[in-house]
């Protein structure tokens, strides 16, 4: 009988100490640490060692170092956000979930309305200044509040291998932000590029499972006169089908049809010489300036060209952006003086300078080169900029946008828009029941 | 939740009792007592286990199966209201007019066909060419197990580089030996499903051959020695001993090899995102539930699947069951 | 003389026929052997590319890509190969994800083999009231595969169990301690070992304890490695879950994540180039390939003994 006590409370304490561990491990976290500084939790969507991490990195310390007297103090973290499970929203949605979101996160621009129409992201309309407001040269805003502050921002372009160009008798100087080249002047470029046995274009055409393609490629619609979604953002059919919205997928594809571009081209090849012209991000100028001496020397190597232009001007915009959440910290004053830190002229430019993008303020000296790659990205930010389309349901958008790009190569175009149309109109129609 | 927890432990701890009280009572009519001390050592060896089984398995089932009839959007977890079978409503919607569910199921279906008979078929394969006592035989057991070990992205990562449409890649090269211009093979809306197919089957088949290999070591080899005494053919013997034999493993084996192919998502997210020609169900799902949040939406959707892959499993269990 | 004859050509008869079987053999052999070894260069070539990436850098990548080259290691440049190597163990600190991955795979494995074992000991040998529940239970879950959203659990771990900051490691480890089909693989092969030995043991004035940790587990080698096994395998190849409940490390901090999760974020560190990866993913595939190749005896006969019934 002994024994039997034994082995039954063996295990029965065994299954206790489980459970026991298993509920007691909570325990709520102190927002002030034991020198009684105030901590404000913040989180980065890149990872630590990368050069933007570090830029943000320098900047947190050097919060930390200007507030130690009024004991303030910034807790960062850094989560990677990567393609395959896109961590750094699962962990968001997951914060949410448990109660622990930080005090300020960073958020693609496209997600601001899914996130506020879920409560994680807090109205700052009356938390930053008037002043600061004006000097953004864009903001986040949805209803008419503001949300979030961007952290820089970006526009694309079309860089291209001047060597290739000269080899081909190409002179492009003449398309410029003042007189932007047409859609059909770019097919003619392309054309002398494949009469020069060159793959004229990457397009990016590959870059259909992430954000990529649908950053790159959204300003063709808009620039061929088409649209995406009704203004309130929840009616697809009549505008993601329409013939305007057609017209700028058929651009893209011509290029397909015609060999000027393909969805097969490497990832490197620009870099490697074996084709004229890449369409990319700002990011895209730290690469060319460091990591590929052989083709690219010098800035002499290579230039950057505007969108074309269709019956409208159109180029991509938006970045990620500081927004402050909706937690349990009733008292956002400290955490204002953070956000506010993170977004002085100062900050702005110590990012920038890391990532290569634009400054978002419009007081930041950038003092761009005339005709640098930085001021056309700059010139047609203020020019042409256009965002995607402002929509409780981005994420359905994108995917759709992105399954027309993949689709469009071997399905007849109307069809695909249709179908897609009528998927993400079911999609929104969920969205506006909620 | 703890509430509604505390009511799910509490429903099944009621019908745990009468089961209980029931055994009881049909032993003591059988005069055949329960010896008391073996049945509190029961319990209590017991309790491990069923304590993380009731936390960690049959709850989530039990929740998953509730949000079915819910709104529960993901990003408002405090919000969640009955809505009856509106989800299902959605899905049925979904499938008439030939959304994405529409082809999530055809992709599925396809994948599943396909992948169940050339998975097994290389995997018995294997597995007789590795069963016999030859030296060297170890090596390629560990060979042809390998892919199973590299995980599926690093699979699906790779064979990307084979497929890859630019006239450098590995297949494509190889067909230009004989003339043929450079294909599109993953984004071919016929073929795509296929090629998965061949790399799902090319990943997973090890698995399966060890699992028969295990099937093999139990068949006696006295049996084959009589059957060659008494001049039966190899595949003589394969028919009449090895088949036989195997039954039960392969039984087994088609059963998890459908389930596993029904849940196919890694190869198409990775390899081609989310495209009408290669969704799969469990990738629609994951979509539905996580992208878009509609977490509500994605129980239906997992419901309806538990319903139709768990009647195909009983009928294949039926089908093929040893009838003794 | 005709005798003599008669013996010679039954002998070179004899002798014919011999070389003929022996001829026979070795053509069935080498046939055996080629289509062995090109099945596993098949089935081997993935490896064989990651380990031959793995030695590149950038440009020599790049010029091998689309040719067979792609298979080879880059033997001109060794030091590149160093390089990535060394940057995977120095610059991303990938041995303590590896660290935390063999620890979690450890103390899941543990787990396992008691709870399940002691799980699967009971349905085998005992009986008392109630069984048919349980019985229910684990049948009706092996038999019908239930599709679930990974958010329920999700929020047990988190609302109902509270398991944040460090003690999301048991969020970890405990759901992957429990497995209905571990229990069910126990449960056949428990089955199997005649009741004489407990009986024996059980007079000798061992518990129920005593006998399952000193005999029957020792009896169950073969079922003990395979569930070991495939809860290695499951451990390290885990990402999404890890990922999910696991707090990102703080700075400074010991971080918690296990090495897949690591994987990631490596691959999404800007300007990493394609040998590094490779090179991260050589390593963290190392360990199951020795893990196998060490318990492939066991799984096979783990398998064969459990007989597998459903």
């Amino acid at each position: 009988m002994k024994k039997l006590f034994k082995t039954f409370g063996v295990m029965a304490m065994a299954s206790m100490l489980m459970l026991g561990s298993a509920c007691g491990g909570g325990g709520t976290e102190s927002t002030v640490d034991k020198e009684g500084n105030t901590i404000i939790k913040i989180m980065f969507h890149v990872d630590e060692k990368s050069a933007e991490g570090q830029a943000y990195k320098k900047r947190i310390d050097a919060f930390n170092a200007a507030y130690k007297d009024q004991k303030i103090k910034a807790s960062a973290s850094y989560i990677a956000r990567t393609a395959g499970a896109a961590d750094y929203e699962q962990k968001l949605t997951g914060m949410q979930n448990e109660g622990s979101l930080p005090d300020i996160i960073t958020f693609d621009a496209p997600n601001c309305a899914s996130y506020v129409k879920s409560g994680l992201i807090y109205d700052i309309s009356n938390i930053v200044p008037q002043d600061v407001q004006n000097d953004f040269i864009s903001l986040n805003k949805y209803d008419g509040k503001l949300y979030g502050l961007p952290i820089q921002e970006s526009s694309a372009g079309f860089y291209y291998n001047k060597k290739i160009f000269a080899d081909a008798n190409i002179d492009v100087s003449g398309y410029t932000m003042e007189n932007p080249w047409t859609f059909d002047q770019f097919k003619a470029v392309c054309q002398k590029l494949e009469d020069a046995g060159k793959t004229a274009v990457d397009m990016r055409l590959d870059a259909t499972k992430d954000e990529t393609a649908t950053y790159l490629l959204y300003p063709f619609i808009y620039a061929a006169g088409g649209d995406f979604l009704s203004a309130d953002g929840y009616t697809a059919n009549g505008y993601f089908n329409s013939a305007a919205t057609q017209s700028g997928f058929q651009f893209i594809k011509d290029l397909v049809t015609e060999g000027y571009t393909s969805y097969a081209i490497g990832a490197t090849d620009f870099f490697d010489g074996k084709v004229g012209m890449y369409l990319s991000s700002g990011w895209t100028i730290p690469d060319l300036d460091n990591k590929y001496p052989a083709q690219f020397p010098n800035r002499d190597s290579w230039g950057l060209l505007p969108y074309p232009k269709g019956t409208a001007g159109a180029s991509a915009t938006g970045s990620w952006s500081f927004a402050i959440t909706d937690n349990q910290h009733e008292d956002k004053t400290q955490i204002k003086e953070l956000l506010l830190w993170l977004v002085t002229a100062e900050s702005s430019k110590g990012i920038t300078d890391a990532t290569g993008m634009i400054p978002a303020r419009k007081s930041v000296e950038t003092n761009y080169a005339a005709g640098s790659p930085e001021a056309v990205l700059l010139s047609q930010l203020e020019k042409t900029g256009r965002e995607r389309p402002a929509t409780v349901g981005y994420p359905q958008f994108s995917n759709n946008f992105r399954q027309v790009i993949y689709d469009m190569k071997t399905k007849d175009l109307a069809t695909v828009l249709t179908e897609k149309a009528s998927a993400l109109q079911a999609e929104l129609d969920k969205l506006k029941g909620m | 939740m703890i509430g509604s927890t505390l009511a799910i432990l509490g429903v099944l701890v009621a019908i745990f009792a009468a089961v209980a009280v029931k055994d009881v009572l049909v032993s003591r009519r059988k005069q055949m007592r329960y010896n008391l001390k073996n049945c509190l050592v029961s319990y209590g060896m017991m309790m491990p286990a069923v304590v993380l089984t009731f936390i960690f398995v049959l709850l989530p089932i039990i929740y998953s199966l509730g949000y079915a009839f819910t709104n529960f959007y993901l990003l408002k977890p405090n919000d969640i209201d009955f809505n009856g079978v509106d989800n299902f409503k959605q899905i049925f919607e979904s499938i008439r007019s030939k959304g994405d569910m529409y082809h999530a199921i055809c992709n599925t279906s396809v994948f599943v066909v396909c992948v169940v008979p050339l998975q097994i078929g290389l995997a018995l394969g294997l597995a007789l060419f590795v069963n016999r006592q030859k030296a060297g035989v170890g090596i390629f057991k560990v060979c042809y197990f390998a892919p199973v070990v590299i995980s599926l992205t690093i699979t699906a990562y790779l064979w990307l580089q084979i497929l890859s449409p630019s006239e450098y890649g590995l297949l494509n090269s190889f067909l230009k030996l004989f003339g043929v211009a450079p294909k599109d093979f993953l984004r071919d809306p016929d073929r795509a499903m296929l090629w998965i197919v061949v790399l799902s089957a090319w990943q997973g088949c090890g698995y399966q051959m060890l699992i028969f290999l295990s099937g093999l070591t139990n068949i006696r080899k006295e049996l084959y020695e009589a059957a060659a005494l008494d001049g039966a053919n190899v595949w003589q013997q394969f028919l009449h001993i090895t088949c036989p034999g195997l039954r039960s493993t392969f039984l087994f084996v088609v059963i998890t090899v459908f389930v596993g192919a029904c849940r196919v998502m890694i190869q198409p997210m990775l390899m081609t995102g989310y495209q009408s020609h290669t969704v799969t169900l469990s990738y629609y799902m994951y979509v539905q539930g996580y992208s878009y949040r509609w977490v509500g939406y994605s129980s239906a959707v997992a419901l309806l699947m538990t319903i139709v892959i768990g009647s195909i499993t009983l009928l294949q269990r039926r089908l093929l069951r040893e009838k003794d | 003389m005709e005798n003599v004859n008669v013996q010679n050509q039954q002998k070179l008869e004899e002798k014919r026929l011999h070389d003929r079987a022996q001829r026979g053999k070795i053509i069935r052999s080498t046939v055996y052997y080629v289509c062995g070894t090109l099945l596993a260069v098949l089935f081997l070539f993935p490896l064989v590319y990651m380990l031959a990436t793995s030695t590149k850098n950038e440009s020599a990548y790049a010029a091998d890509a689309g040719s067979l080259m792609m298979f080879l290691p880059d033997f001109k440049n060794l030091s590149a190969a160093a390089d990535n190597y060394g940057k995977v163990f120095t610059d991303y600190g990938i041995w303590k994800y590896a660290l935390n991955s063999v620890l979690y795979a450890a103390v899941i494995i543990v787990l396992n083999i008691v709870i399940n074992g002691l799980a699967g000991y009971v349905m085998a040998k005992f009986e008392f009231p109630g069984k048919g529940f349980f019985s229910f239970i684990i049948l009706f879950l092996i038999v019908v595969p239930v599709e679930t959203s990974i958010i329920p659990l999700y929020s047990i771990v988190k609302v109902l169990l509270g398991l944040k900051g460090t003690s999301s490691v048991l969020a970890v480890i405990l759901p992957s301690s429990i497995s209905i089909f571990n229990i069910f693989l126990f449960i056949q092969f428990f089955e199997g070992i005649p009741k004489e030995y407990e009986e024996a043991a059980r007079i000798d004035g061992a518990g129920s304890l005593r006998i399952f940790f000193s005999m029957i587990l020792p009896l169950s080698k073969p079922i003990v490695a395979t569930v070991a096994t495939f809860c290695f395998i499951g451990a390290w190849n885990d990402y999404l879950w890890p990922t999910m409940v696991l707090p990102y490390a703080e700075e400074g901090a010991w971080p918690l994540y296990p090495i897949q999760s690591a994987l990631t974020s490596i691959q999404s560190i800007q300007g990493i180039t394609t040998g590094e990866i490779m090179a991260s993913l050589v390593v963290t595939s190392i360990p199951i390939f020795i893990v196998y190749v060490v318990a492939q005896k066991y799984i096979v006969q783990g398998f064969g003994s459990a007989g597998l019934k459903m």
